[in-house]
């Protein structure tokens, strides 16, 4: 309990020590600038339009994958910590959660899902 | 009391932190000092890729009239405190620099190494001085002009008192159009400008973005040609191969400025793939082939070479990028381009004094031949340069008092066949095949690709259907907003939804 | 009462202690990149300018004004360096430097340490997509399918590493390798586990959202003390990925006649340098590539890297 009280007073430490260092670079420089200091740099012309927009996320079926062993990972911490002890019998039975999974990839990759250009 | 002691606590620091490399963006224009590689060499100076975080802006030559306004806007976009300074060998030529602060300095056209050090100690002093406050910042250039005419009305007659009229803050949202994977997702059109850092210097291209592949890429036209010029391409003054057009140049000269030039370009292609420190020690190569031969250069690029095939990584980022077809580069005179996609054309196979030297073009593996990279890629093209570079280094240093050209022959240059009739040279040729051979591709190796085909634009002069630079297309309301533009909205954008992206590229 | 005073004194400690750690940790980078980067380049270098050049650099960043783009989500743009540098922070909270000097443990360490490393791709993605340009933007998203990519096998070869220790807390971790270091034990483990933390820490080869050919991407319209902020929470982000790596799989502090802090220092360095110089030798490979590659080459050799030290940590213990 002490020990993740102190990650998160680490945390909001950090935090704050970094928007301090902010505010003191605002301080010896306050940004002021004008409307065409302001223009998103392209290189040399003004941009045709925001940028914010619906970007084509294309590896939006990898993320999928992602998800399935991110799953299989909250199994595995668990099972790491008892593996020893239970023996031989939690290694065959992760081997099969992992070999289910794994056929998880290959049809993400026979179905070119991991190559989007 | 708590104001004087910020202040003398923020010299200090100012004090302190002037000894810091100066930061530097160049703006490179016509006629460049051939030392700017010399000037990245040195320590106390760091080039930046973008403006923003520069401190001095360094225009490098003569800009041209289509490049005032991009200029203008890079200078605006650095952060204050902000300098300029011209390096030109030209600089009674007010007329060409948009910038009215700028402190001129100029050029030797040979570059000695005495004036590389005084413009890199004015470079630290103009950081230092701005720092310190002891100069002013430049203020900004361009007007102070709000691009958001609030209680604006759209042109659709929507919007009034407190709307925006479908352009919210000044600036339309991005447009959508058909996905070839069958959504309908937005398009980012962007005017990738003369002054952006991977792209080779006055190259601008109108790029259609979605997602981060590129969906179209359009040339609209060279900033190097002044509308109303005749279009013909800047010629290098000063060059070994322009002079050898026109009277015999020893053949060691020639080929050590090719081994320069090949190696300054392979210097770019490392740092775009984020290698500063290998690019920084091939520019150092470069450097040192100026004006003589050293003795351990060969030695030296081969070492590099051997570095850059064992730790795989440029190979791994340029393989099967960019890929040629042998047939569009035949006969056309491309030089390393055509012969890294196999084909055997070099100028200097039917000159007398190469074949004494036992000449034989470095070409990589063509169309025909079992090989298990793809041919004519971006990977093909460094190594053929590279190669190229190392055979001319063992030319020159065979080569003795040798001479070539001057016989009204065309000669081998850097980019391919240049001869003195007016013709498309390497450069304006590429720069026509770029819109084909970037569509489809995902950005990263779009960068690759361009940096691969060593285009100069200066050179390119109006290319056959290109123009002197047209004005950015004026930015469309977003046809987004179904509701409000409806029918109107669409058929302003029609011309995307007709056109056909699910042409099944991979 | 004591009991608030002993906790106050050791929540003080954890944040000076990581905070200095932090410090040393980033300026350390600042100044090795530095050598390692003039070393490849064959340029002369004299130690005293490595050594002070990144403090000028830094004042330099403080005095340049901040840059304010049109339409920028202000509020998340400003924080997002924060996050990235806490987060560094908060995973060094995990990792013990000694017997003597660790903070109170964290029972599920790695677990901790993968959550924190997790949320590096929030940070990221919203720095560059809060500065509305379009190359912030496309290394926000460029930055998702990497992190996308790396986490699985940065979570599986640090799960390979806690079965011998039967236990997820890094200082038990720590002592497992007390026979041998688990470079050793699983020679699997540190290669790819170097990897996966240059994707974490998006260096080098596998720099996609502040990549050259985006002229910066997601730092591309930064200036001043954002800019400053925001390169100093990545080298954290890279000191916290060498910092877990000497402890998972260098033995920590074990080691002989010098002190168990000093060793970790010294580990940690030793990582870094290998880091740094695989930046500044591998050039950044192609996004789609290291995707495919990440997913059919190293994912399953980090579960063949838990399946070999199961049946050794089986074996070791008599099953």
């Amino acid at each position: 309990m002490l020990a993740l009280g102190g990650a998160l007073t680490v945390f909001l430490a950090g935090t704050g020590a970094w928007l301090i260092l902010r505010w003191v670079g605002d301080a010896l420089s306050p940004p002021g600038t004008t409307a065409p200091e302001r223009v998103p740099y392209t290189g040399g012309y003004a941009p045709a339009s925001h940028a914010w927009s619906r970007f084509h996320a294309r590896y939006y079926a990898m993320a999928l994958l992602f998800l399935a062993f991110d799953m299989e990972m909250v199994f595995m911490y668990p099972w790491a910590v008892v593996f020893v002890a239970e023996g031989m019998k939690a290694l065959v039975e992760m081997l099969m959660f992992i070999a289910i999974l794994v056929l998880g990839i290959l049809y993400a990759w026979r179905e070119r899902a991991l190559a989007w250009s | 009391m708590a104001g004087s002691r910020r202040a003398t606590l923020r010299n200090a620091l100012a004090r302190f932190a002037a000894g810091a490399p100066t930061r530097v963006f160049v703006l490179e224009g016509i006629d460049a000092p051939d030392a700017l590689d010399v000037l990245q060499l040195r320590p106390d100076i760091t080039f930046v890729d973008t403006p923003r975080s520069a401190t001095v802006l360094l225009v490098a030559g003569r800009l041209p009239e289509a490049m005032h306004e991009p200029a203008r806007r890079a200078h605006d976009a650095m952060a204050e405190p902000r300098a300029t300074i011209w390096w030109t060998l030209a600089p009674d030529d007010g007329a060409m620099l948009p910038f009215p602060d700028a402190t001129v300095v100029p050029a030797q056209p040979n570059g000695s190494p005495a004036a590389i050090v005084t413009l890199a100690r004015m470079l630290a002093r103009t950081q230092a001085e701005l720092l310190c406050a002891a100069r002013p910042s430049e203020p900004a250039l361009l007007a102070d002009v709000d691009p958001a005419p609030w209680r604006g009305v759209g042109p659709y007659g929507q919007g009034g008192a407190g709307m925006t009229g479908g352009v919210p803050y000044g600036r339309p949202l991005a447009g959508r159009a058909p996905d070839r994977d069958g959504l309908e997702l937005d398009q980012l059109p962007v005017r990738v400008g003369p002054f952006f850092a991977p792209f080779p210097a006055g190259l601008v291209l109108d790029i259609t973005l979605q997602g981060d592949v590129v969906q179209e890429a359009i040339v609209p036209g060279n900033a190097f040609v002044a509308s109303g010029g005749d279009g013909s391409p800047v010629r290098v003054t000063g060059d070994a191969f322009h002079a050898a057009l026109s009277e015999p140049v020893r053949i060691a000269d020639l080929e050590r400025a090719r081994a320069r030039h090949h190696l300054r370009w392979l210097a770019r292609m490392l740092r775009v793939h984020g290698l500063d420190a290998l690019g920084h020690r091939t520019l150092a190569l470069a450097a040192s082939l100026a004006d003589s031969l050293p003795r351990g250069a060969l030695g030296d690029v081969g070492a590099l070479r051997r570095l850059l095939e064992r730790t795989r990584g440029l190979g791994w980022a340029t393989a099967g990028v960019g890929v040629i077809d042998p047939r569009l580069v035949t006969g056309r005179g491309l030089g390393p381009v055509a012969r890294a996609a196999g084909l055997s054309e070099d100028a200097r196979i039917d000159d007398a004094a190469y074949d004494q030297l036992g000449f034989a073009p470095v070409v990589q593996e063509g169309a025909g031949e079992r090989t298990r990279h793809a041919v004519g890629d971006a990977r093909a093209r460094w190594r053929q340069r590279l190669g190229e570079a190392m055979q001319s280094l063992e030319l020159a240093a065979r080569a003795g008092d040798r001479r070539t050209g001057g016989e009204g022959r065309p000669i081998e240059g850097v980019r391919g066949r240049s001869s003195d009739v007016t013709r498309d040279s390497p450069s304006a040729m590429l720069l026509a095949l770029l819109p084909d051979l970037l569509l489809g591709q995902e950005w990263g190796d779009a960068v690759t690709t361009i940096v691969s085909l060593d285009i100069d634009v200066r050179e390119a002069g109006r290319a056959p259907g290109a123009a002197p630079l047209s004005p950015p297309p004026a930015p469309q309301p977003s046809g987004g907003m179904d509701g409000m533009a409806g029918m109107a909205g669409m058929a302003a954008k029609g011309d995307h939804t007709e056109h056909d992206h699910a042409t099944g590229q991979m | 009462m004591s009991a608030p005073a002993g906790v106050l004194r050791v929540l003080s400690l954890a944040v000076l202690g990581v905070g200095a750690a932090l410090l040393g940790g980033v300026y350390a980078v600042a100044v090795l990149d530095r050598v390692v980067g003039r070393a490849i380049a064959r340029v002369p270098l004299r130690l005293i300018d490595a050594a002070v050049t990144p403090a000028r650099e830094a004042g330099l960043l403080l005095l340049q004004r901040r840059t304010v783009t049109e339409r920028p989500d202000a509020v998340v743009w400003a924080l997002a360096p924060a996050l990235l540098g806490s987060l560094a922070a908060a995973a060094l909270v995990a990792i013990p430097l000694s017997p003597a000097l660790a903070l109170p443990d964290i029972r599920s360490g790695i677990v901790y340490f993968g959550a924190a490393m997790a949320m590096v791709m929030v940070a990221v993605y919203v720095h560059g997509w809060s500065a509305n340009s379009v190359f912030p933007l496309i290394g926000a998203y460029r930055f998702v399918a990497q992190a996308l990519s790396y986490e699985m096998p940065l979570a599986l070869v640090l799960i390979a590493a806690a079965l011998p220790a039967e236990s997820l807390s890094v200082s038990d971790i720590v002592r497992s390798q007390t026979g041998a270091w688990n470079v050793v034990r699983q020679p699997l483990g540190l290669p790819l586990y170097l990897i996966a933390g240059l994707g974490l820490a998006f260096w080098g080869p596998l720099d996609f959202p502040d990549a050259a050919d985006l002229a910066g991407g997601t730092r591309a319209e930064l200036s001043g003390a954002p800019l400053l902020l925001w390169r100093a929470a990545r080298s954290a982000v890279l000191v916290a990925v060498a910092a877990m790596g000497a402890a998972a799989f260098l033995g920590g502090w074990l080691g002989p006649w010098l002190p168990g802090a000093v060793w970790m220092v010294l580990k940690t360095i030793a990582l870094l340098v290998v880091l740094l110089t695989a930046g500044h030798l591998v050039a950044r490979v192609r996004l789609e590539r290291f995707v495919v590659v990440a997913w059919t080459v190293l994912i399953p050799l980090a579960l063949v890297d838990i399946f070999v030290s199961g049946l050794l940590a089986l074996r070791g213990a008599g099953r």
